[in-house]
């Protein structure tokens, strides 16, 4: 149930749709109802109740809505028929629809795309979206390689471990790695695959455009029952728990603070931001603090500034004269 | 007599009536509506109005009688606003969007909201899950008013802040499409003020947005990736400038599997040589730099140059 709404707003909400649903399906049971709704037999039989005193100026049985409850459970309800027809989607429910649907759809041989595309039509369609104005709504997700999302699906599909050739943020090389693939989430426009790595024995996430091979192995990996992709919301920076810190130009700073999720930010006197923020590892902070360039300064913990030194030292010596 | 049954009574009345109810017509007819003095009632008839908007719920002022001028205001919730049209899905269609709601990590709740009007069964009770969307999810607090204009050719005035400026500048919007890229929101549209189209990123956007009265057209096949930044790279002013860059071997993989439709050449030694249009030199080398000491750049030597540049506080 939503917060936006408050107890009262999230009843109406639910009858409006709930007495549709009744009109549409006679003789569904409370039991039935409850369960499609989130809730208990006792909540939807007060719903109906309040319900059947209701209905049009006059309120004499002939204008109230007529509901019976039958003593197997089953649900009638009558004289009802502006309510026949469910409250349209709101903008914000069609785009959670809308928007991962699109997603979906830039998987390659996402089994379900062809009904997905017209289904997410109709619904477009149904909202007022001229089908030549194409889609109101438009979810562009780069393409990794298709042989490595399709083996990567069919692992998640069957549970299977998988054996990667993946080059690491945190150390610039190729590593080989075997993860139990638990999810592939689409964010920040890329594919990531999520899952737990064997050889950190930690959960991991791998950014789908550095996996240089996938192997499905035919060992079996279950998802445990706990896991959460909902955790993921938005935390797609680096992994690790280590945390590094940075003190930032005014220049970049607003644009930064859009892309990277961070732990607090401070300003400075001079008008620089001190910043906190999950790092991906030594290489990764470093790669990142040397794009800034000289818009960043007083780089930590120590461990990272050394590792720009020496990565700044790297890159610079090919691109002298 | 309890709110929401006042409430419920408002809705089926303001959806029945033939002509637009006055607040008289409302107080006298609807039950609910028994406060003692006017005063009372207004307070509790705004109150209600307030509610059923933030719900969703259409409810227009109109005049009573539209063919004269000095008519009272009388109110009604429009059949065509209100109720969802029969979709006619077929079940390969519905289990597919009930695929993509049970796909939502963001806003599971309004996609299950979502498929509950549209009939389709709860998702909760099927299987594992595994794909996810994350942050296409619409969590911007901009995202549904911007795409109900886009549904309902009601153009918006916005508050926005230009990249890198303080400044905040107001323009009246026409969106043709909200679009996800790389991890942004973008409304795409044509700028009333500039006369042209543009591309707003909606954490940009300042303030608060209210729909305006009037209306405009999308135009047929109308593409919104055209006026969207591609590259970091590909943003500027610098035209038709192309760079060479080596990637070592180490490396030539990932740039055959991420850069497919560039040229290339083989380097010396096993490397690979991509040659890559670039509009934004900065762009470019801060971009190059991020992928660490495996890759060079060849050409231009203005570019060469910056990556220097652009390390010396490190060296």
């Amino acid at each position: 149930m939503s917060e936006v709404y408050g107890r009262l707003g999230n009843r109406l909400r639910r009858i409006l749709v709930l007495v549709p649903h009744i009109i549409k399906h006679p003789g569904v049971t409370v039991e039935e109802v409850a369960r499609r709704f989130g809730t208990t037999a006792a909540e939807v039989v007060d719903d109906l109740n309040m319900v059947m005193m209701c209905g049009l100026p006059g309120y004499t049985p002939l204008e109230l809505i007529e509901v019976v409850i039958g003593e197997d459970g089953s649900i009638e309800v009558g004289m009802a028929d502006y309510f026949a027809a469910s409250l349209r989607l709101s903008p914000a429910e069609a785009l959670a629809l809308l928007a991962t649907g699109a997603a979906l759809m830039s998987l390659p041989e996402f089994a379900d795309a062809d009904a997905l595309r017209r289904g997410l039509d109709k619904l477009e369609q149904a909202l007022g979206v001229d089908a030549d104005e194409g889609e109101g709504v438009q979810v562009e997700v780069e393409h990794a390689p298709v042989a490595h999302l399709e083996r990567l699906r069919d692992a998640l599909e069957r549970h299977r471990r998988v054996h990667l050739e993946y080059l690491s943020a945190s150390s610039g090389r190729l590593s080989e790695r075997d993860v139990d693939p638990w999810a592939l989430i689409a964010a920040l426009g890329r594919w990531y695959l999520v899952g737990f790595d064997h050889s950190s024995e930690e959960e991991r996430m791998f950014r789908t455009d550095r996996v240089k091979s996938v192997e499905v192995l035919e060992t079996e990996a279950p998802v445990p029952a706990d896991f959460d992709p909902g955790r993921y919301r938005g935390a797609f920076s680096g992994a690790g728990g280590k945390v590094v810190t940075m003190e930032l130009s005014p220049r970049v700073m607003g644009w930064f603070s859009e892309y990277y999720p961070l732990e607090d930010a401070d300003e400075l006197a001079d008008g620089w931001h001190r910043i906190r923020l999950l790092s991906g590892g030594d290489r990764w902070a470093a790669a990142l603090a040397l794009r800034l360039g000289p818009d960043v300064r007083n780089l930590g913990p120590p461990s990272v500034g050394r590792e720009a030194v020496r990565l700044a030292a790297a890159i610079a010596s090919r691109h002298r004269p | 007599m309890r709110r929401i049954e006042r409430l419920i009574n408002l809705i089926a009345a303001l959806l029945e009536t033939r002509r637009p109810l006055t607040a008289e017509q409302i107080r006298d007819r609807i039950q609910g509506y028994d406060q003692e003095t006017h005063e009372a009632f207004r307070r509790a008839f705004e109150r209600d109005k307030e509610t059923l908007r933030t719900l969703g719920i259409p409810i227009e002022t109109r005049k009573v009688d539209p063919l004269y001028d000095a008519s009272p205001d009388g109110y009604v919730i429009p059949k065509d606003r209100y109720y969802l049209p029969e979709l006619g899905l077929e079940p390969d269609e519905a289990a597919a969007l009930r695929i993509a709601a049970e796909a939502v990590v963001g806003s599971a709740d309004a996609a299950r909201a979502g498929l509950m009007k549209l009939d389709i069964d709860d998702p909760a009770s099927r299987g594992p899950r595994f794909v996810w969307g994350a942050d296409v999810a619409s969590e911007q607090p901009y995202l549904p008013p911007l795409y109900e204009s886009v549904l309902r050719r009601a153009p918006v005035p916005k508050s926005y802040r230009r990249a890198g400026a303080d400044e905040v500048r107001t323009r009246t919007v026409e969106p043709y499409r909200v679009v996800h890229r790389r991890g942004h929101w973008y409304v795409v549209g044509r700028d009333r003020d500039k006369e042209a189209l543009r591309a707003f990123k909606l954490s940009r956007i300042q303030g608060a947005l209210k729909l305006l009265e009037g209306t405009y057209e999308i135009p047929q096949g109308f593409d919104a990736s055209s006026h969207l930044p591609r590259e970091g790279w590909d943003v500027g002013a610098e035209p038709d400038i192309v760079a060479v860059l080596r990637f070592d071997p180490e490396l030539r993989w990932w740039a055959e599997q991420n850069l497919p439709s560039s040229e290339t050449d083989e380097g010396p030694d096993g490397a690979l040589e991509v040659r890559i249009p670039v509009a934004n030199l900065d762009a470019l080398v801060s971009w190059v730099i991020g992928l660490g000491e495996r890759v060079e750049i060849l050409e231009p030597a203005a570019a060469r140059a910056r990556v220097v540049e652009h390390l010396r506080a490190w060296l």
